[in-house]
């Protein structure tokens, strides 16, 4: 019989979470200082 | 709005666009990654955090290594949109290590039982990591354009040369990480759903890249049109 695979699918949420986050917090900065372009406001 | 500021807005709003498809794109490689690929017997789920960590490695490089080629461009041509283009490389290409360095972490320490190993490859890695931090830092604190982008493109091609380094520490020193399984010289070794997955994230995070560089130099083409038209007031 295989052997069970090991049981660590928290690691695994944990590390898509964490990818998620950055990706989509860059994402909404760089739209945010974009919005600072269009407005004529600031330092981009 | 004036027309220089009109043009960066657009070009933001085209790098915007492409990375809001790169990011919806993502979602389809969790759904390969958690539904298409087997899990692997020995490593279990935490395996598959190799289709996030080995692409954002891949993005992070590439990164890194288009900012050393434009800033010797840079030096070489004095065209200001290499300098532009660097600068916006080099941001992209910190998120995707911070990426790298927090995925890698958490695969290793189910793996190899700790967070993180002073081996060769992780520390070189940490270490162009904060090597792009001081580029980004150099080039807040330098005000005058012509010698920011010299400095920069100095550190910049000096962090590019690390770069092999880091592909070809895993075969230069002993170590915990492990040798490449696709870019290598040999035929790739994985089972085809495997590859296939990791194909497809590698193609996903180039085209976050490609969208985050279109946006992050838009902006910069904007912060030097402001400045422009407080010079010409």
């Amino acid at each position: 019989m295989p052997p069970e695979p090991p049981q660590n699918g928290e690691y695994l949420v944990a590390a898509y979470v964490i990818t998620t986050v950055i990706l989509t917090g860059y994402w909404v900065a760089l739209w945010r200082r974009g919005k600072a372009i269009v407005s004529g406001k600031g330092k981009t | 709005m004036t027309g220089s500021s009109a043009q960066a807005a657009g070009v933001v709003q085209r790098g915007l666009v492409l990375s809001a498809i790169g990011l919806l794109a993502l979602g389809g490689v969790y759904v390969l990654a958690l539904g298409y690929t087997p899990v692997e017997v020995r490593q279990g789920l935490a395996q598959k955090i190799f289709y996030l960590h080995v692409p954002a490695a891949w993005s992070a490089l590439l990164s890194f290594s288009l900012v050393g080629i434009a800033s010797a461009l840079y030096l070489w041509l004095k065209d200001p949109r290499l300098d532009r283009f660097a600068a916006a490389s080099a941001e992209v290409g910190v998120v995707f290590s911070a990426i790298m360095l927090t995925t890698g972490p958490i695969w290793a320490k189910p793996i190899w039982g700790t967070w993180w190993t002073w081996d060769a490859r992780l520390t070189l890695t940490l270490f162009v990591f904060f090597l792009f931090i001081g580029y980004l830092g150099l080039r807040a604190a330098v005000h005058d354009p012509a010698e920011r982008a010299r400095f920069s493109a100095v550190v910049g091609i000096l962090g590019m040369l690390l770069v092999p380094f880091i592909h070809l520490s895993v075969y230069l020193f002993r170590t915990l990480h492990p040798q490449p399984i696709v870019l290598k010289p040999s035929a790739p070794s994985l089972p085809p759903e495997m590859l296939t997955t990791l194909l497809v994230s590698t193609l996903v995070f180039t085209l976050l890249y490609l969208g985050f560089v279109t946006a992050r130099y838009g902006l910069a083409l904007a912060d030097e049109a402001r400045e422009e038209a407080r010079d010409a007031a």
